[in-house]
């Protein structure tokens, strides 16, 4: 079977600075991908290839088994990649009911007059098929007519999440989905993950987190220094290795890396 | 589980606080000065606050989206001069047609420039009305346009049954505003691009277009507000809209819309344009000195945002908690 998306020998360079190092990857359907790494391993600039908002100095970047450049992350997303920020730099509108989010940019409209001018909103369908949406994926949430900015964060953040669904997504890239938000809430988001995982779309999960990284991921990428040191499945591996992939590792083999490459 | 929303207070709130403070005034107004609360005085009053209202809806419109034009009164000015000048060679149907589109136009070059140069609206919009005031001295040598023809005033002066039609223009366009917010794409969009502005991009909302198209139409409906000013006196003055600026941001704020954008709605700047209206000229009727309007307008702008403000951070606290105290 095709992966969903396959990255074949990616380098990124800023300047002279290596942030993506020679990376090869694949993210099967509904796989979900927990990607850890210390500060300044490289984790954002590969999430910001896959999503389209940097370009791969050179490499190959497959979607489907096809070729695929990403001008932009509008490219990407019309591929169906989309990215959920944390929720300080919110991608919602606070003001705004749950249900406009939720369609925010995807409205659905009624005949005026007989004719589609996609000018007049079908609220009603839109709040139905929010709360339909919200109930399947399990979100809790007072009223798709309550504004956004009333939420608590694990509840917007699961609105954001949900909103990929709304945008036919087949891989969600989620950055951090559980900082600042209360540990009762993250266990809410980390099912969301699943959720989405049942519906049969990919995810990847950056944490520091390494307990959200084990409840929801299939496999598991360390980077380090730009390059991918492991890339394992979760059963055969533990938290341990992963966290001594993460420091210890660098130890071992830092003079010879630093000859190799600059440092990131 | 869906709790269903209990918010008719929170969310109308300012506006029944406004309508009772309307019904008190008037209610103390036909006590102390009956001749104030008859049919003939009230279309009066209504005709005042017509051109006001006019130019706060263009206001209420771009405010909301996050932005704002402190040229209006210029273009008020300007618009007014050049229907004027225009009907004394031409139909005064054109002239007052295409000082609208004048209008239209200086909108949208306020807004060409505030997108462009990326500074605040406040300051860019600061320069072009003292560009415009300019412009329009320059052009009136600092005189009233006068003996302009009769057919000019003919609609501004025109009532449909006993209404004037300066307040039936109010109220048209007010309703067509009220339905494109409520319920219209454009409006959700312009609400969301005043919300969150990145996040109308991210999910690829045409930003620009729709910022655009609110200096647009603000400039539209205040060369509207200017040409009917002009009609109504049948001449136009090179002071028309001075501080008009100021009178409507203060309409608009205390009619409920965010200064900063993203939330406000029609009703509310209506009620709010009334009461300052009613304020204004119920002082004047009352016999107590004028300037006292001044200050009532101003205590009740600020305590009308005290109160927002309060209201709204006990509302997130206790939203925030009983979403907590849910799980």
């Amino acid at each position: 079977m095709t992966p969903l998306i396959e990255l074949r020998n990616i380098y990124k360079f800023f300047g002279g600075l290596c942030a993506t190092n020679d990376v090869s990857l694949t993210i099967g359907k509904g796989e979900v991908i927990g990607l850890v790494g210390d500060n300044a391993a490289g984790k954002s600039t590969l999430m910001k290839i896959i999503a389209g908002v940097h370009k791969p100095t050179s490499g190959e970047y497959l979607i489907d088994g096809e070729k695929f450049v990403a001008h932009s992350p509008r490219s990407a997303r019309n591929a169906g990649i989309e990215m959920v920020f944390q929720i300080q730099d919110m991608a919602l509108v606070p003001e705004l009911d749950v249900a406009d989010n939720l369609f925010l940019g995807k409205e659905l409209y009624r005949k005026t007059l007989g004719l589609n001018l996609n000018l007049v909103l079908d609220r009603r369908a839109m709040q139905e098929r929010s709360r339909v949406l919200l109930h399947e994926l399990g979100i809790n949430i007072p009223a798709v007519t309550e504004k956004v900015k009333y939420l608590s964060g694990g509840q917007q953040q699961s609105v954001s999440i949900a909103r990929t669904v709304f945008f036919d997504a087949r891989l969600v890239i989620l950055d951090e989905p559980t900082s600042s938000i209360s540990i009762k809430e993250t266990r809410k988001v980390l099912d969301l993950i699943l959720q989405l995982k049942a519906k049969g779309i990919s995810s990847i999960i950056v944490s520091h987190r390494m307990d959200d990284i084990f409840t929801t991921a299939d496999r598991i990428l360390v980077l380090r220094r730009g390059r991918k040191i492991e890339d394992v499945r979760k059963e055969h591996t533990s938290m341990d290795d992963i966290i001594k992939k993460i420091i210890n590792a660098e130890k071992e083999s830092m003079s010879q890396e630093t000859l190799n490459q600059p440092t990131a | 589980m869906e709790r269903k929303e209990s918010g008719f207070l929170r969310e109308h709130g300012r506006n029944l606080g406004m309508l009772f403070t309307l019904s008190c005034a008037l209610g103390a107004l036909a006590i102390f000065s009956p001749k104030y609360v008859t049919f003939d005085n009230l279309v009066v009053v209504a005709l005042q606050m017509a051109f006001i209202g006019i130019a706060c809806l263009g206001a209420t419109y771009l405010i909301i989206s996050g932005n704002i034009d402190l040229s209006i009164g210029s273009i008020f000015a300007l618009t007014a001069v050049v229907a004027a000048m225009l009907a004394k060679s031409m139909p005064p149907l054109v002239a007052m047609l295409l000082a609208v589109l004048l209008g239209g136009l200086l909108g949208l070059v306020n807004g060409w420039l505030v997108w462009r140069v990326k500074l605040s609206p406040i300051i860019i919009t600061l320069g072009t009305m003292a560009v415009l005031r300019g412009i329009v001295l320059l052009l009136t040598g600092g005189y009233s346009i006068r003996s302009v023809p009769k057919e000019f005033s003919v609609f501004a002066q025109t009532r449909l049954v006993g209404i004037p039609m300066p307040v039936i223009v109010l109220i048209l366009l007010a309703l067509s505003l009220h339905f494109l917010f409520t319920r219209t794409t454009i409006g959700r969009h312009v609400f969301a691009i005043g919300g969150n502005r990145e996040a109308c991009h991210a999910v690829g909302i045409p930003v620009r277009r729709l910022v655009l198209g609110a200096f647009l139409s603000n400039g539209l409906i205040v060369g509207l507000a200017g040409v009917l000013t002009a009609g109504r006196f049948g001449s136009a003055s090179p002071a028309f809209g001075v501080s008009l600026e100021l009178d409507v941001i203060t309409a608009v704020i205390l009619g409920g819309v965010a200064f900063n954008g993203g939330r406000g709605n029609i009703l509310g700047v209506l009620l709010a344009v009334t009461l300052l209206g009613v304020i204004s000229s119920g002082i004047v009727s009352l016999g107590i000195n004028p300037h006292c309007a001044d200050i009532i307008k101003g205590v009740a702008l600020i305590i009308a945002v005290v109160l927002d403000q309060l209201s709204q951070e006990a509302r997130e606290r206790f939203q925030k908690n009983l979403a907590k105290s849910d799980r």
